[in-house]
C-alpha cells in the first residue's frame, strides 16, 4: 500500500496546479463495486503557503472483474450529471494510460460520512427511514430518465440507438456473455431469451441515459436519509428508460426479504414515482419484458464472475461468492418472472 | 475423515466469521474474512447433498426424456434422447455425476426450445413438465443464505 500510496501522490502533485509537498494518506481499498478496484485515500498538500487536504475515491481497472466495461463512459457519465439534480460525485481526473498505477483509472471527490451498504440500510439510523429513501431512489432514477443525453454531452443525436431495436442490442449483448462465459449450460436463462425474442417489447417511448445498474447497494444515504450520490455507472449506456426502472424493481435486490423493491418501498410506488418524475408511462407488457432481460442481464454478470474464477483471472472471494450465492436465486426469480414458479 | 467434512468447514467458518474477522484492522481484510467465511458455509451446506442432488436430477431429466419419445418426431433430437436415456457408468463422483448432468441438460435445453414449437395438448404437457423440472433444480440447489 506504501508504494501505492506514493505513485498516486505522485500523480496527484501532476493534476493540482502548483501543489507542493504531496502526500497521500489513509489510503484503504474498500468494497466499491466488482468491476474495478475501488480506494478511499486522504491527500495532503501546500498550495499558495497554506495546507490543504482533499479525500479522494480512486477507481483503478482490476485484473479480473464481473463487467468488462470502458471507464471513460462511466468517467463521462459522472461529468454529465454533476452538478445536475441527479446527485453524483465531483469527477476529478481520468487517467487511461497504465503510466502510473500500471492500469488505468480515475479519480473522484468522496462524498463522505454516508452508507450504501443494503444491509446497513436496513439498520438504524436509516431503517426508519427506508420509505423517504425509496422515494428519492425512484424519484432519481426518473430524472436520469427525464434528462436528454444529447444536452448532456453524452452524445449527438446520431449516435442514439434506435428506438424500436436497442431491447435486441442489449439482449444480443448479454445473451452473448453467458454463452462466452457458461460454466455448465443453462437452461432458464436459454428458456427466457427464448420467450424474449419470441415477444419483443414495444419501441423504447423515449431514448435514455441508462444507468445499467440502478439498485439499492449503488447509492450513497446520509444519515438524514437523504440520497447524496449515485454511484457505479460502468455499465452506463443509452437505451430504453425501462431497462432501469425493470433493474431496479427486480427481486434479486429485495433485501428485507420480502416484497418491497430494493428493500424500500411497494413495487406500485416505486413505479408511480418514477412515472411522475420521468413523464413516462411504464407500460405493464413492456416493463415485464424488460423485467425478464434484467434477470438474464443478472444472470450473465453472475456467470462470469464464476468464469473469472474458474480461469484463474481473479483470486477476489467476492467473485466467488457471487458465483455461488446469486446464480440460483437468479434462476427462480426468472421463473418467477416467467409465471413458472409454482 | 473425522470428524465429518461439514462439521469442520463450518467450524472453520465460524472461526474465521466471529474469531478472526473481527480482530482484523483493515476494512477490506475484514469483509473479505467474512465473505469467505460465508463461501465455507455454502461449502458446508453442499458437501453432503451434493451428489444426491446431481444424481437425482439426472433421473428426473430422463425421465423427462422418455415422456418426450412420445411426442418428438425429429430424427436428429430423437436419437440424442435415446443415447442419453441410459446413465453412462456407476461412477458416482461428484465431478462425473456433473459431467453427466452438463450432457443432460444440454440435450433438455434443445428439447426445450424444440417442443416450444411444437402444437398439441402433449406438447403442452411435455413444456409444462420441463419449466416444473427447471424449478425443482432450483430447489435441489438453493443454498440457506441465497436471498431468493
Amino acid at each position: 500500500m506504501e508504494e501505492l500510496a506514493a505513485r498516486i501522490a505522485r500523480y496527484v502533485g501532476r493534476c493540482i496546479p502548483d501543489a507542493d509537498e504531496v502526500e497521500v494518506k489513509e489510503l484503504e481499498r474498500i468494497h466499491g463495486g466488482a468491476s474495478r478496484e475501488t480506494y478511499r485515500l486522504r491527500v495532503t498538500f501546500r498550495q499558495a503557503g497554506s495546507s490543504q487536504q482533499r479525500r479522494l475515491i480512486l477507481r483503478r481497472d482490476p485484473a479480473g472483474s464481473l463487467i468488462e466495461t470502458d471507464r471513460a463512459t462511466e468517467y463521462r457519465a459522472y461529468q454529465a450529471f454533476y452538478g445536475t439534480s441527479v446527485p453524483v460525485p465531483e469527477p476529478l481526473w481520468l487517467e487511461e494510460s497504465g503510466e502510473w498505477l500500471e492500469r488505468p483509472f480515475f479519480v473522484m471527490e468522496e462524498i463522505q460520512n454516508c452508507e450504501a451498504s443494503p444491509a446497513a440500510l436496513l439498520l438504524p439510523p436509516y431503517a426508519e427511514h427506508l420509505e423517504r429513501i425509496g422515494e428519492q431512489k425512484w424519484r432519481i432514477l426518473g430524472e436520469i430518465a427525464a434528462a436528454d443525453p444529447v444536452a448532456l454531452g453524452l452524445c449527438t443525436t446520431s449516435q442514439l440507438p434506435a428506438a424500436e431495436s436497442c431491447w435486441e442490442r442489449e439482449l444480443g449483448h448479454w445473451e452473448q456473455v453467458i454463452d462466452e462465459d457458461e460454466l455448465c449450460p443453462q437452461p432458464i436463462a436459454r428458456g427466457a431469451i427464448r420467450w424474449l425474442r419470441r415477444n419483443p417489447p414495444a419501441a423504447a417511448a423515449k431514448l435514455c441515459v441508462v444507468h445499467g445498474d440502478y439498485r439499492t447497494g449503488n447509492f450513497l444515504v446520509a444519515a438524514d436519509a437523504e440520497i447524496r450520490g449515485i454511484l457505479d455507472w460502468e455499465m452506463t449506456h443509452l437505451g430504453d428508460p425501462l431497462e432501469d426502472l425493470a433493474w431496479s424493481i427486480n427481486r434479486i435486490w429485495c433485501w428485507a426479504r420480502d416484497d418491497r423493491v430494493g428493500g424500500l418501498l411497494s413495487r406500485e410506488r416505486a413505479i408511480a414515482i418514477w412515472e411522475e418524475a420521468s413523464g413516462l408511462r411504464a407500460e405493464p407488457a413492456a416493463l415485464r419484458w424488460w423485467e425478464l432481460f434484467a434477470s438474464v442481464k443478472a444472470s450473465a454478470i453472475w456467470i462470469s464472475s464464476g468464469r473469472e474464477i474458474s480461469d484463474a483471472k481473479s483470486k477476489d472471494p467476492v467473485l466467488a461468492f457471487t458465483a455461488w450465492w446469486l446464480p440460483n436465486a437468479q434462476d427462480r426469480v426468472t421463473l418467477e418472472t416467467l409465471g413458472r414458479f409454482s | 475423515m473425522k470428524p465429518d467434512v461439514d462439521r469442520v468447514l463450518q467450524l472453520l467458518s465460524e472461526t474465521l466469521m466471529f474469531d478472526l474477522a473481527p480482530k482484523l484492522q483493515d476494512g477490506y481484510a475484514q469483509s473479505t474474512a467474512q465473505i469467505t467465511a460465508m463461501l465455507l458455509t455454502a461449502a458446508t451446506e453442499e458437501w453432503d447433498r451434493g451428489a444426491q442432488r446431481r444424481f437425482d436430477e439426472n433421473a428426473a431429466i430422463r425421465a423427462l426424456f422418455r415422456e418426450a419419445l412420445g411426442v418428438v418426431g425429429k430424427p436428429a433430437l430423437r436419437s440424442d434422447l435415446e443415447a442419453s436415456l441410459k446413465p453412462s457408468d456407476a461412477n458416482i463422483r461428484i465431478s462425473a455425476l456433473e459431467r453427466e448432468n452438463n450432457e443432460l441438460r444440454r440435450v433438455l435445453i434443445r428439447l426445450h426450445a424444440h417442443v416450444e414449437e411444437l402444437e398439441g395438448e402433449a406438447a403442452r404437457s411435455l413444456e409444462d413438465g420441463i419449466w416444473a423440472e427447471l424449478l425443482e433444480s432450483t430447489v435441489r440447489r438453493k443454498i440457506s443464505i441465497a436471498p431468493f
